[in-house]
């Protein structure tokens, strides 16, 4: 492609320069569109996803094969305290917890439930949770009694209890023991999960295996970190388990399959969306070439008879529609990354987001994605369409003989 | 006769083109009589085109007035001129004179039908018209299927059907053979000699010339010569 | 002057196919447009119809009567008076405005198998007067459903059957907390087994026949939850004013009330509704406009030529208005059908159970049934018509107006 081909192409575009502004309105249109909503929606999963790992999952979890399907008590990993020691010197992260699970009947002294028991390290637990920092009463485990327990605010509310009280729970131990204590409610948290806040107490993981009958080992070590360096922590994780075959390494897509579905589906539905508005714009950019050829008959039957062939000519059409939709993108991308940087300071909300916001563990103003994930896919697609669309008045042309070109008018 | 049919006082037309302004029009003063057959000749570029256009309506002077029908024209509104166009003046154009989307016939019953002629009537005047300006059998071709002088005579006879008080024609017959000229002009004389319809028509053609009552040449927009004939 | 309008139609008629590429591109992008819109506001109104099902039909039914207090801590304790000591309440019941109604005690408990123990929701019903009112009647897949209020068996959830390891037949044991405080445990055996799309309803639900449950508890013939459908799952304030009026000193609750995460969900769906419409109109819109303008810009000398010859111009931009309204009205006749036929074969549902986990999470079940609202499609149809109208208004008003000066002047060349 020559200079002058491309300056050919560019008269000839704006031979008719309202039609060429409306064909490229459309197309920024569309861009503007798909940059702020895709940026809408990254910022929007990435806080469901942060905000739904740090408040209790992590990044990724070491666990016994098999745990994560069905959490039998006596799936555990071994000594594993040390193995975290193990992980934390590997992937240089102090942010790795160790975490037992089970269930117990909890009764206070009026009410008895059923509720999950998990016990955790308070020295490492507020590395990779946010739970810790939710308490809304009383206050977390500090590590420096053994006996002590938090608990969700539904259930706490459920049972009738207060910090200050005490509970007494029964369950069955590892080892199908019985599993008893009294313990003391030091504080009361409030997640926003429902399920967290009426399900969920937490007590010292030490308490918990002697109660639980647990030795040394655990359920779950919890990392946390950046989800940026997942993969450089995962790779050191994985190394501290080369030798253990029963133990798994699992990453969040998998401890949350729902989370990842839930996103998956509103991505399909969205990328519906974005097909159909696509497609309007390239029938628009499809209308505009093939006026542009098709009032060119008499034109091209010139150029025919003097011995230009039909390649060039359709060389010619391709470039025009080339510089049609590049034009348009260019403007698209940067409105698109205006209207979204704009939004990533001030940030986005609509009415009913609260809602939403309190069911999906995200806050109520959204802050777009501004990054080339966010900003390119759209106009590219777009670009695509268009460009796609312009081969039709190509076919159209090619089939042109000079004498037919040279009757229209 | 009663009042000219039209008057022109000092009309003049500018066009910008860019910095230079080109004075199409300067100080034309002229009066046509009702029932004058008048032809407009002159070099190309003279201002004959323009000078039809003021008469017509369709375009407006830069200076000067124009009255046409007892009607100042000049100062009238699009709509007003449209009405006036529709009732007293036909048009014949050089080239492009059809609407293509209509048939010969549907293209002759179309100013009957703005007018709000009865349908069965303007069929019947049609049908005879075209009968009469030679092109029986072709009245549903579309101006694609029709040959130059065919479309020519077609916008004759739209411009004649509803028999106007004045026709204006550029170039009718710059198309046309001879022989075609000769029988289109014919009938124009006719309809000038019996209804006493004015024509104004600009021509290059002697023949057309040769049928004038009066001979009216341009030179650079103004009037240089008006001679009368027979 | 009488508009010769069926000239004007003609005109525009035969206008619209002098370029019959660009104008069935044009209708092709309109009936696209429109399938666009009409499929997902079926799709987004099937997802949120079908959250409002499985939220009607997981218990909670159109409204609810409550003991006080008993949302927020749902304990044995907080029992209502039954049915049949209230007069008022048990005629409104069983008149004709409530299709279904059933009392229920619900408690939490704790299941115990030989292999795990977990928590639940221990749901006491009426067999006979529970079926048509929430889904557990046609739920059961294996085994049978509970044959009277005393039977003596247990309905529980597949997944939950898989977690505890056990099987349709083989005996749990179930805790819960008697209303002096006392644990109380009992046998049962499993007799039946059932499947509904969500699984957290599988695992969070265990149902026993409610004089069974009664028994267990050693408790009166209180219940914890009154539950009825009416005629329709909207307007439902009227009934739910009157059950409120008779059921005295209770909590009555519609289902909107009892989920407001839903009730902000229907509410913004309209607006989203329209915002999608809108963005879709728009697109549409640059293409409508760019081709009338083209058009109109390819007949300027035409256009001329009708002023020339009187036409006035309040008739060109009718002239120009009819083709565009012809385009829309075939467009959309085409996209009504497009639609009509795409949706037709799909009338069953759309298995989506590749991202069942996910749906679940927000409360939908994994097979996808589109709804068409007729006044969605009205809508649709409206909006493409009014606006697409008025965005011809601007090419018109060219036409008819600024494009004669230039045009009549070219005619003469
Ligand atoms: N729209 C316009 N813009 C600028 N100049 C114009 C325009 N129309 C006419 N002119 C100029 O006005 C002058 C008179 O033009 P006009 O068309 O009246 O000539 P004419 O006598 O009809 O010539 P011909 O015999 O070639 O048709 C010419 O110099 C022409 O260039
Ligand atoms: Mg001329």
């Amino acid at each position: 492609m020559t200079n002058t081909t491309t300056l050919l192409a560019w008269r000839n575009i704006w031979r008719h320069p309202r039609r060429t502004l409306l064909t490229i309105a459309a197309m920024v249109f569309a861009d503007v569109l798909l940059i702020f909503m895709l940026g809408l929606q990254l910022g929007q999963y990435r806080m469901m996803i942060d905000n739904s790992l740090a408040i209790f999952t992590g990044q990724m979890q070491v666990q016994a094969d098999g745990y994560n399907d069905e959490p039998y008590m006596y799936r555990t990993i071994p000594a594993a305290d040390a193995l975290a020691e193990d992980i934390r010197a590997r992937t240089q992260l102090e942010a790795v917890a160790t975490r037992g699970y089970g269930f117990a009947l909890v009764s206070s002294e009026t009410r008895t439930l059923g509720a999950q028991i998990s016990g955790v390290d308070p020295q490492f637990e507020p590395r990779v949770s946010t739970l810790p920092g939710l308490i809304k009463q009383g206050r977390y485990l500090d590590g420096k009694a053994d006996n002590e327990i938090v608990i969700g605010s539904t259930l706490a509310r459920n049972l009738r209890i207060e910090p200050g009280d005490e509970l007494t729970i029964l369950g069955s131990g590892r080892d199908g023991s019985m599993a008893a204590t009294v313990t003391p409610v030091v504080g009361i948290y409030e997640s926003g999960n429902r399920d967290m806040d009426r399900m969920m107490l937490s007590m010292p993981l030490d308490t918990f295996r002697d109660v639980f009958s647990m030795g040394d080992t655990a359920h779950s070590i919890v990392i946390g970190g950046e989800r940026e360096r997942a993969d450089r922590i995962a790779t050191g994780a994985q190394a501290a388990l080369a030798d253990k075959d029963s133990l798994v390494l699992l990453d969040w897509e998998t401890l949350m399959p729902g989370l990842k579905q839930a996103i998956q589906a509103d991505f399909t539905s969205a990328w519906f969306m974005y097909a159909v508005l696509i497609i309007l714009v390239a029938f628009g950019m499809l209308n505009t070439m093939l006026m542009s050829v098709l009032e060119r008959t008499h034109e091209f039957g010139i150029l025919l008879a003097l011995g230009v062939g039909h390649g060039k000519l359709g060389r010619m059409i391709v470039t025009e529609s080339a510089v049609l939709a590049t034009t348009g993108m260019l403007i698209g991308i940067l409105i698109g990354a205006v209207v979204v940087g704009y939004y990533l300071v001030n940030g986005f909300t609509y009415p009913g987001m609260e809602a939403m916001g309190e069911r999906f563990n995200i806050p109520s103003v959204l802050r777009p994605e501004v990054s080339l994930r966010s900003l390119l896919p759209g106009p590219l697609a777009v670009f695509l369409a268009t460009m796609l669309a312009s081969l039709y008045p190509i076919l159209h042309m090619r089939k042109l003989r000079p004498t037919e070109a040279l009757q229209a008018v | 006769m009663n009042n000219p049919a039209v008057i022109c006082h000092k009309v003049d037309k500018t066009f910008q083109q860019g910095e230079l302004a080109v004075h199409a029009l300067s100080g034309v003063d002229l009066e046509i009589a009702s029932g004058g057959f008048v032809c407009l000749s002159g070099p190309s570029g003279s201002g004959k085109t323009t000078l039809l256009n003021m008469i017509g309506g369709l375009d407006r002077p830069s200076g000067g007035e124009i009255t046409v029908a007892d009607l100042r024209i000049d100062r009238m509104r699009m709509s007003e001129l449209a009405e006036l166009r529709l009732h007293h003046i036909g048009f014949v154009f050089q080239a492009y004179n059809l609407i293509p989307v209509l048939n010969a016939r549907e293209n002759v019953e179309f100013v009957m039908q703005l007018q709000g002629v009865a349908a069965a009537k303007r069929h019947a005047l049609a049908m005879d018209i075209l009968e009469e300006v030679g092109l029986k059998g072709m009245e549903e071709r579309r101006p694609g299927e029709l040959s130059g002088g065919q479309q020519q005579r077609v916008a004759v006879a739209r411009a004649i059907v509803s028999k106007p008080a004045l026709i204006l024609a550029d170039e009718p017959t710059a198309n046309l053979d001879s022989a075609t000229a000769e029988k289109l002009m014919q009938q124009m004389r006719d309809l000038n000699t019996h209804i006493g319809t004015t024509f104004v028509i600009s021509t290059h053609d002697k023949l057309v010339m040769s049928y004038a009552k009066r001979l009216i040449k341009l030179h650079d927009g103004k009037i240089v010569d008006d001679i009368a004939q027979q | 002057m009488k508009t010769p309008t069926f000239m004007l139609i003609t005109i525009a008629w035969r206008n619209l196919w002098r370029n019959h590429r660009r104008s069935l591109i044009m209708l092709t992008a309109i009936a696209i447009g429109l399938w666009g819109m009409i499929w997902m506001t079926a799709l987004m109104r099937g997802m949120v119809d079908q959250m409002i099902d499985s939220a009607i039909n997981t218990l909670s039914g159109h409204v609810q009567i409550h003991a006080e207090g008993f949302l927020d801590d749902p304990s044995i304790e907080r029992t209502l008076p039954p049915v049949r000591d209230n007069p008022a309440l048990q005629s409104l019941l069983d008149s004709a405005r409530v299709t279904h109604w059933s009392e229920r005690i619900r408690v939490p408990a704790v299941i115990r198998s030989e292999r795990d123990v977990l928590g639940v929701t221990l749901v006491g019903i009426d067999p006979q007067q529970e079926s048509g009112l929430s889904f557990i009647a046609d739920s059961v897949t294996e085994g049978e459903y509970l044959a009277g209020v005393d039977d003596r068996h247990v309905l529980v959830g597949r997944k939950l059957l898989e977690r505890l390891e056990t099987k349709s037949g083989r005996r749990i044991v179930l805790m819960s907390q008697d209303p002096d405080n006392n644990i109380a445990e009992r046998g049962f055996r499993i007799g039946g087994v059932f499947d509904t799309d969500l699984q957290v309803t599988e695992t969070s639900y265990v149902f026993a026949g409610i004089e069974t449950v009664r028994a267990m508890l050693k408790m009166g013939d209180g219940v914890s939850e009154i539950s009825l459908l009416g005629p329709d799952y909207r307007n439902l304030d009227a009934l739910a004013a009157d059950v409120r009026a008779a059921a005295g000193k209770a909590d009555t609750k519609t289902w909107l009330e009892l989920d407001p995460y839903m009730a902000t969900m229907l509410g913004v769906m309209d607006g989203v509704i329209l915002i999608w419409f809108s963005i879709i109109f728009v697109a549409l819109s640059f293409g409508l406009v760019n081709t009338l303008l083209m058009a109109v810009f390819e007949r300027t000398r035409e256009i001329g030529l009708l002023q020339a010859l009187g036409m006035p111009p309040a008739n060109i931009l009718i002239m120009v208005l009819v083709e565009s309204l012809i385009m829309l009205l075939i467009g959309l006749l085409a996209g009504n059908l497009l639609s009509w036929l795409t949706i037709l074969p799909i009338q069953d549902g759309i298995d989506i159970s590749g991202v069942a986990a996910g749906l679940e999470w927000a409360g939908m079940s994994s097979t996808l049934l589109p709804a068409v609202k007729s006044s969605d499609v009205l809508l649709a149809n409206a909006i493409v018509l009014v606006l697409g109208i008025a965005a011809s208004l601007f090419p018109a008003w060219r036409a008819s107006r600024k494009v004669p000066v230039e045009a009549i002047t070219r005619i003469w060349q």
